[in-house]
């Protein structure tokens, strides 16, 4: 659900934009990175929309863009594997980020009230070895943008392509010098999931503290993903998270745990932990159990419990949550939760952990984990 | 030639004689500072331009490695979103580049535009300022957003918050400082930055970017084959930068040439300085001869007196130099700025280079300038008996000899000048070949003079005056030779002057035909006119024709030039000086699509009335066929005149910069009511007469040669100083033989007036010969110098003025130089003269 709605806030909030400081010799850096500072529970400009009332989702209208609001992501992550058999997670997400309401002024093309963040990320989980990249462009002169029919969603050459107003195929394509994807995600069995009440995803006590949010869980994907210059064939599943919202943290909130698991049984499991500043779950947190058939089973706070099994030191000393116990009682559902390798952190912009992990336990399966407001 | 050679106390004896003769030694050694001191001032003051230049571009270009570039200046920028939306691209950043004014500000500032989102890998300078202090969404979103160094808000007296109104093209834009840099550079210090979009709105690019610049390596500039369509170009940007600074080369290498020219004076007084040392030692020297010292020895004592004057000259040269460097540099980047392009330099840095130049200049100039004296002093044969007498006799055998030396020295440098090939530097050569020429027929031109004042001067002090003249040649002749170059070169450097500005007059008097000009209010920085007046401007009342003009810069490969698409009147044509033509009917063929390109353009390119050129349009490289070559000083890098028509066809603008009214009435002021009456109403109009175009022009120019001035009179103070060097010398030189005549009876007044006629008759002498030397090189200057620099070509255009100025200074330093020795001569007790010895 929040899930990358603090990245986007902290971004909005102030960007600070500069080169990579650690850019290898020899070589043009990346494009520019984002510093940012730590003032993630700004509030946006009251001028955007907030998600108040539950909403009837139209679609294809409602997979394009939403400016009124102020944060919106188009997120994928998913477990793949090649041909002969190794595995390998990605991330692709591109975030969409309001920074006046309003439209631009009319003097210029360039004029841009809006601006595109994207992440791109590739865990080697053979090689143990996470390839991370991140861009950004304004909003403006055909740089970055979106459409709903058929879906184009597109920040310079990475991008999200719908087939006609039918969505699916849907076709996702990022790359750097290092890493490339190129996928083709089908829809496979089952349908859409609208998240929280009605599709309104309640994150904190105050009103309009709230996203809009749907899913799909599961969605068999096909194609090639490069590292260097190895190109591999890979397919696999894919799980695709759309939310926007104005909102932001509450001031006792200090992050969020994230699950989505693809259990080998055909059931997917996504569960978050709003954290507070104490450490403690908070009872905004909550999940969904997607069936084989695409039922949905809700899960409120008291439904599941999470503990740390064990946690990864980075380089800075921050201490991220890699592995953990969920219980889901009701459903039978007592899993060890392991990261696929430990340093699977996103180092950009925003710093938080995003990695597959592997799912043993009282089943078993695949999925992504995210853990963020550990870092600074 | 090392110090090392010699005896010390041969050093010491050597030195000790220059210490006694210390007023020779100490004019000598002014003219070694002051020549050394120009060329240091001058190539510091080039440097300093140059830095400028180079720190400005650096500051801009950041980490780029290349550039796309567009034919008018302008890249479209669904360019740059194609290669930013396509996999694979290398860093990319989009840039709107254009200079706009600051209100109560002299000169131009440079309006950057940026996408802050591109700049991390290319300017983090900029985006770290927007970054640190305020917030990405208000500096994307206020379309009012500036920034700028803390150098630039300095020279403005801005703080951040305050409004900035900035002019361009005639319109204001109020602006406010949105957040200071810390970076005090004078780089820096005329660069305003904005977001791209505010810069966009300012310049009215409509859908366009100036350029964008590059970060790649080989492999992506492989990457970009086939990628751009042909109306751009990819450049490196050392090779941009390069192309705009070769702009300059020439006007700098001619401020160095110049300079050079004062050193060439300077050591002349160096060598006329040791060569008559060696003349009043030679006695001391046979007898040292005589004593066992070695004739090598004598050479190195020689040279080790000149080493220690050169050095001591050129350390107070440098000293000087770096002071009058500082005054120059303002007066270059003045100039770099009107002519080329914007600098910004107002102080300079002396470099380790530039002084250990001017060292080996200085110091290398005078062991070079000592080495014939120090070569006769090796020849001094031991014990010597040879007379005064004899000595001047061999001198006047070396007279025929020497005279056909610098016959074919002179001949020699006019040769080089004009044919050799090798461009300015060749140019220049000849030049200084030509003057060393010129110094070697000074004693036969001495020689003539003598045989001529013997035949009308009879009687008594003019008697003894004129004789002196052949009896002491070898030491008047060199000390006259000196007097001459100096003189010489600013007679060459004025006559040159006054000969191109003769020729600039000449040429706007027939370019400016019209009676009234228009154009838009910020014309200046490529304003253009509204649509409806230049509709307006043929039907108005007592305007018979209309000439339509089109500016806009166009980059060949070796540099920009400018195009003017014309649509001309009759008596347009008639301005424009035809040089040569591809047929008889060139304006036929102008008007079916031929060009006219300017005489430097020609020049440069070796192109002819008939050829073909080929430009840059937006449909490629297209060729034009040249119509006819005309005669152009308003760019040395080149204009080419276009038939409106053409141009629209190829370019598809149908803006104009600037109408030229006719009038068949001769009322001025009438035809200016009028017109002004009908288009000022709704506009933003300039009106201009022609004798103001003219006024403005010239003023121009008499300041792109005020640098040229100054040099000028810097190598005037060095001649000056050469003239009293030269007499001075001479004279003390002469004390005994003074002595001698008022022992035998000569009152002190005529032994004054003697003193002071020789002198007036030597600077006479040196003057007289300087005009026809200094007429050779300003011929070498204008013919040679200006078309290998320029390009263009300029007839020889002589005034009595500086011919006068020249004789005047002659005879007035002459004068000064005999005051002290005439007093000398006559006041002193001859008495202790005489015991010497």
């Amino acid at each position: 659900m929040l899930r990358g709605f603090l990245i986007a806030l902290a971004v909005a909030s102030l960007g600070a934009l500069g080169g990579c400081d650690d850019a290898p010799p020899g070589r043009p850096p990346d494009p520019p990175g984002v510093r940012v500072d730590q003032r993630m529970g700004t509030t946006p400009d009251p001028g955007f929309e907030r998600a108040i009332q539950p909403r009837a989702f139209e679609f294809p209208r409602d997979h394009g863009a939403h400016p009124g609001f102020a944060t919106e992501w188009w997120y994928f992550t998913g477990n793949l594997q090649s041909d002969n058999g190794a595995r390998f997670g990605y991330q692709l997400t591109l975030f969409r980020i309001g920074l006046k309401p309003g439209p631009p002024a009319r003097d210029s093309a360039w004029r841009a009230t809006q601006m595109y963040m994207g992440h791109l990320a590739i865990s080697d989980i053979g090689a143990r070895r996470h390839h991370t990249a991140e861009r950004f462009s304004r909003a403006a002169a055909g740089l970055a943008g979106a459409e709903s029919t058929p879906l184009r969603v597109w920040l310079g050459p990475w991008s999200i392509r719908g087939a006609g107003s039918g969505l699916f195929p849907l076709h996702i394509s990022a790359q750097t010098d290092e890493i490339a994807i190129d996928l083709s995600l089908a829809q496979g069995a089952k349908p859409l999931v609208v998240q929280g009440e009605h599709g309104l995803s309640r994150k904190a006590a105050a009103a309009g503290n709230a996203s809009y949010y749907y899913s799909y869980t599961r969605l068999p994907t096909s194609g090639e993903i490069r590292i260097g210059d190895r190109r591999r064939r890979v397919a696999g599943n894919s799980w695709f998270d759309r939310e926007w919202s104005s909102s932001a943290l509450a001031a006792d909130q200090a992050g969020w745990d994230w699950f989505a698991l693809q259990l080998d049984d055909g059931r997917d499991l996504m569960i978050y932990r709003m954290r507070g500043k104490d450490g403690r779950a908070q009872a905004f947190s909550s999940g969904v159990l997607v069936g084989t058939d695409g039922a949905v089973q809700t899960l409120a706070v008291d439904d599941f419990r999470l503990v740390q099994t064990r946690t990864w030191r980075n380089a800075d000393g921050v201490d991220y949550p890699v592995g953990w116990r969920v219980t889901v009682a009701r459903l039978g559902l007592d899993l060890d939760v392991e990261a696929a390798f430990d340093a699977q952190e996103m180092r950009h912009a925003v710093h938080y952990w995003e990695g597959a992990v592997a799912v043993s336990g009282s089943h078993t399966g695949v999925g992504y984990l995210e853990a963020s407001g550990y870092a600074r | 030639m090392s110090i090392a050679g010699i005896s010390p106390l041969l050093l010491r004896a050597g030195l000790r004689y220059q210490l006694r003769h210390r007023w020779q030694a100490l004019l000598a050694m002014t003219g070694i500072v002051l020549g050394v001191a120009v060329v240091l001032a001058v190539d510091l003051a080039n440097g300093a331009a140059r830095a400028s230049f180079a720190l400005s571009s650096e500051q801009l270009r950041g980490a780029a490695t290349h550039r796309v570039l567009g034919t008018g200046g302008q890249v479209p920028q669904s360019l740059y979103r194609s290669l930013f939306t396509t996999p694979g691209h290398p860093p990319l950043a989009p840039v709107i580049l254009d200079r706009v004014r600051v209100a109560g500000q002299p000169g131009r500032l440079r309006l950057v535009g940026l996408d802050i989102f591109a700049e991390g890998a290319f300017r983090a300078a900029l985006s770290d300022t927007i970054a640190g202090q305020r917030s990405l969404a208000d500096w994307l979103s206020q379309p009012d957003a500036l920034t700028l160094s803390q150098s630039a808000a300095d020279l403005l007296g801005v703080q951040t918050g305050d409004p900035l109104t900035l002019q361009y093209r005639g319109h204001s834009h109020t602006l406010k400082v949105f957040a200071i840099h810390p970076d005090r550079s004078l780089g820096s210090r005329d660069l305003l930055v904005v977001d791209i979009a505010t810069a966009q709105a300012i310049t009215g690019l409509d859908d366009a970017i100036s350029h964008i610049d590059l970060i790649l390596d080989d492999a992506a500039l492989a990457w970009f084959d086939g990628r751009l369509p042909a109306s751009l170009r990819l450049v490196s940007i050392a090779q941009q930068t390069r192309g705009v600074e070769r702009m300059s080369a020439a006007f700098e290498l001619n401020l160095t040439a110049m300079s050079l020219l004062a050193l060439l004076v300077g050591l002349f007084l160096i060598f006329n300085a040791m060569s008559l040392a060696i003349v009043q030692r030679r006695n001391l020297l046979g007898r040292l001869r005589a004593l066992g010292v070695e004739a090598a020895e004598l050479s190195r004592l020689v040279l080790g007196e000149a080493l220690v004057l050169g050095l001591v000259g050129t350390l107070i040269g440098i000293a000087l130099g770096v002071w009058l460097g500082q005054a120059l540099t303002g007066i270059v980047a003045a100039t770099v700025s009107e002519l080329y392009y914007d600098v910004t330099a107002d102080a300079m840095q002396p470099d380790w280079a530039s002084l250990a130049k001017a060292t080996l200049l200085g110091v290398g100039g005078t062991l070079f300038a000592s080495w014939l004296p120090a070569r006769q002093a090796a020849r001094t044969p031991p014990l010597t008996t040879l007379s005064r007498a004899a000595l001047e006799q061999a001198t006047r055998a070396q007279v025929a000899p020497l005279a056909l030396l610098g016959g074919s020295t002179t001949l020699l440098g006019l040769g080089a000048a004009f044919n050799a090939p090798g461009g300015l530097v060749s140019g220049f050569a000849g030049l200084f070949i030509l003057l060393l020429g010129a110094a070697l027929l000074t004693p036969l031109a001495l020689h003539i003079a003598h045989l001529l004042l013997k035949g009308i001067a009879r009687t008594g002090v003019w008697r003894l005056a004129t004789r002196d003249l052949d009896r002491h040649l070898s030491r008047l002749s060199t000390a006259t030779a000196a007097l001459m170059v100096a003189l010489a070169a600013s007679v060459g450097v004025a006559v040159m002057v006054e000969s191109m500005r003769g020729a600039v007059s000449d040429w706007l008097g027939q370019l400016l035909s019209a009676d009234l000009y228009v154009a838009a209010q910020g014309f200046e920085d490529g304003a253009t006119l509204p649509a409806p007046v230049v509709e307006q401007a043929a039907h108005l009342p007592l305007v018979s024709a209309v000439s339509r003009y089109r500016n806009r810069r166009l980059q060949l490969p070796d540099g920009p030039v400018q195009l003017v698409a014309a649509d001309l009147a009759a008596r347009s044509r008639a301005g424009l000086g035809l040089l040569s033509a591809a047929d008889s009917e060139p304006w036929g063929m102008y008007e079916r699509g031929g060009i006219l390109v300017s005489e430097p353009l020609a020049h440069r390119l070796g192109l002819r009335a008939g050829d073909t050129l080929r430009l840059p349009t937006p449909a490629g490289q297209t060729s034009f066929e040249i119509a006819a070559v005309f005669r152009d000083y308003a760019s040395e890098h080149g204009r080419v005149f276009m038939p409106l028509t053409a141009y629209r066809r190829y370019w598809e603008d149908m803006r104009i910069n600037t109408l030229a009214l006719f009038s068949d009435s001769p009322d001025r002021q009438a035809l200016l009511d009028a017109v002004r009456s009908r288009l000022s109403a709704d506009h933003d109009l300039v009106f201009t007469a022609a004798r103001d175009i003219y006024a403005e022009s010239m003023a121009i120019f008499d300041r792109t040669f005020r640098i040229t001035q100054v040099l000028r009179y810097l190598s005037l103070l060095v001649a000056f100083i050469g003239v009293l060097s030269a007499l001075m010398a001479l004279q003390l030189e002469r004390r005994k033989e003074y002595a001698v005549l008022r022992a035998l009876g000569m009152t002190r007044y005529q032994l004054a007036r003697l003193v002071a006629l020789q002198s007036v008759l030597l600077g006479l002498l040196a003057a007289l010969l300087a005009i026809p030397t200094g007429l050779a090189l300003a011929w070498v200057l204008t013919d040679a110098i200006q078309l290998r620099a320029f390009g263009w070509s300029m007839a020889l255009q002589i005034t009595a003025a500086p011919l006068l100025h020249t004789l005047i200074l002659g005879l007035v330093a002459a004068l000064l130089a005999s005051l002290y020795p005439a007093w000398r001569a006559g006041w002193h007790d001859p008495a202790p003269q005489l015991r010497e010895d």
